[in-house]
């Protein structure tokens, strides 16, 4: 019976994904990535990882959704008929450029390219008997915590999600340099309806309460700092919505402390322990889960303030009211 | 079979014809309103009927607590979506009516 469920699943999640990539009209590939993005996590949890398939729904679905959604809104406005008329002057103009526009297209095919040779080898070469599983699970009681998944990801591997994080920062940090594109302005009324201002105040502390015991469980079980960030990370956005603008209530400081911390906190710990004499992030036993937790929690908080920047940054109309 | 597999069966087959019913009406129905009223009307049902099932089968009462409290948030936020939309696309359209009044 599992493997009927497991196959249909398969075909669904292969169909969900070619229809996103041939979906006539934008919005439908929008939502068929949603879609996508469901199937895959169900996926991962028929393949019994529940902590990646947390995550795929929380980010993939959850935060890129609200991010696409964005953007349609975005695109349904440039495209509209009233605008085409005035942007048909501008938009002869990039004809012209010749060979050379194709350039970033054939980099990123080349790339692509090579990254599926990559993964292709890495696949051929697999080693038999689950490779470090063994090791890792021998481990377990240094690492401080139950779950060996969160043992490996801030513990064995700290390393890897360290760098994670400074990835997240980097896009974030990207997305202001290119500063917030205003193309059109938007009119904004709906963000003092009351059913939305009832929904918020009821949700916000909702969503806390569940980022936090994500967070906690960690320790033994699926969830951990990402899943906690992006659940935080909702909560900014759904602020956001409503009309209460996060990022301008508190001051500019705190919220760059707020965007850095995990990171700086977490480099910190790991070179703090490497002058007393240990490894790159490799933390004494005794002290282990404690420091996980705490590594965790500022992470948890770097990543909800980063997701909530970005969206504040992407979401014009929340800027243009800023300033 | 026990009379509580029985129970679950038709609550999880009468969950499925309820999404079954909203995604039909999804597909059939001629606009935005309609297909709102269908979606959100017909699903939540269709995932009360499943959550009442699915605490049935699991059969443990903390875990029956959390399917609730579950259905409870998704009848929430599905709502305020519903009428967010379609308060947005009521409004979308507001100034055409105005200026045909003029």
């Amino acid at each position: 019976m599992s493997i009927v469920i497991d196959t249909l699943l398969a075909l669904l999640t292969i169909y969900l994904a070619l229809q996103c990539l041939l979906a006539p009209r934008l919005p439908q590939t929008v939502f068929m990535f949603f879609a996508f993005g469901l199937a895959l996590a169900l996926a991962w949890v028929r393949l019994g990882a529940v902590d990646v398939a947390i995550t795929e729904a929380a980010v993939a679905s959850g935060f890129l959704g609200v991010l696409f959604l964005d953007a349609l809104q975005d695109f349904s406005l440039s495209a509209s008929p009233k605008r085409r008329g005035a942007d048909k002057d501008s938009a002869t103009q990039p004809e012209k450029q010749g060979w050379t526009s194709y350039l970033p297209g054939v980099a990123l095919g080349v790339g692509l390219g090579l990254f599926l040779l990559i993964a292709l080898e890495a696949t051929w070469k697999m080693p038999e008997g689950g490779g470090l599983t063994a090791a890792a699970e021998a481990q377990l009681p240094h690492s401080g915590v139950e779950h060996p998944v969160t043992a490996v990801l801030l513990n064995f591997r700290a390393y890897d999600t360290w760098l994670e994080l400074g990835v997240i920062l980097l896009g974030l940090l990207a997305i202001y340099a290119v500063g917030g594109v205003k193309l059109y302005p938007r009119h904004n009324n709906v963000a003092n309806d009351p059913v939305l201002q009832q929904i918020m105040w009821f949700f916000t502390p909702v969503l806390f309460l569940f980022g936090a015991f994500l967070l906690y469980i960690g320790k033994s079980g699926p969830g951990g700092a990402f899943q906690a960030g992006v659940l935080w990370g909702s909560i900014g956005i759904l602020l956001h919505l409503g009309g209460k603008l996060v990022f301008s209530v508190i001051p500019r400081w705190v919220g760059q402390v707020l965007l850095t911390v995990g990171l700086s906190f977490f480099l910190f710990l790991g070179f703090f322990f490497l002058a007393r004499g240990a490894a790159v992030f490799e933390y004494p036993p005794a002290y282990a889960g404690l420091l996980i937790l705490i590594v965790e929690t500022l992470a948890a908080i770097s990543i909800a303030t980063t997701l909530t920047a970005i969206f504040a940054t992407l979401n014009q109309e929340n800027k243009k009211e800023v300033n | 079979m026990s009379i509580k597999e029985l129970l679950t069966i038709i609550l999880l087959v009468a969950g499925c014809f309820f999404f079954l019913a909203g995604t039909l009406g999804v597909l059939r129905f001629p606009d935005l309103f309609s297909r709102l009223h269908a979606l959100t009307k017909a699903d939540n049902l269709g995932l009360g009927f499943i959550a009442a099932g699915m605490a049935l089968h699991i059969a443990s009462p903390w875990a029956a607590v959390k399917i609730f409290a579950m259905w409870l948030l998704m009848l929430l936020a599905s709502s305020t979506s519903c009428y967010l939309i379609a308060r947005f696309e009521k409004e979308k359209d507001a100034p055409k009516n105005r200026k045909e009044e003029v």
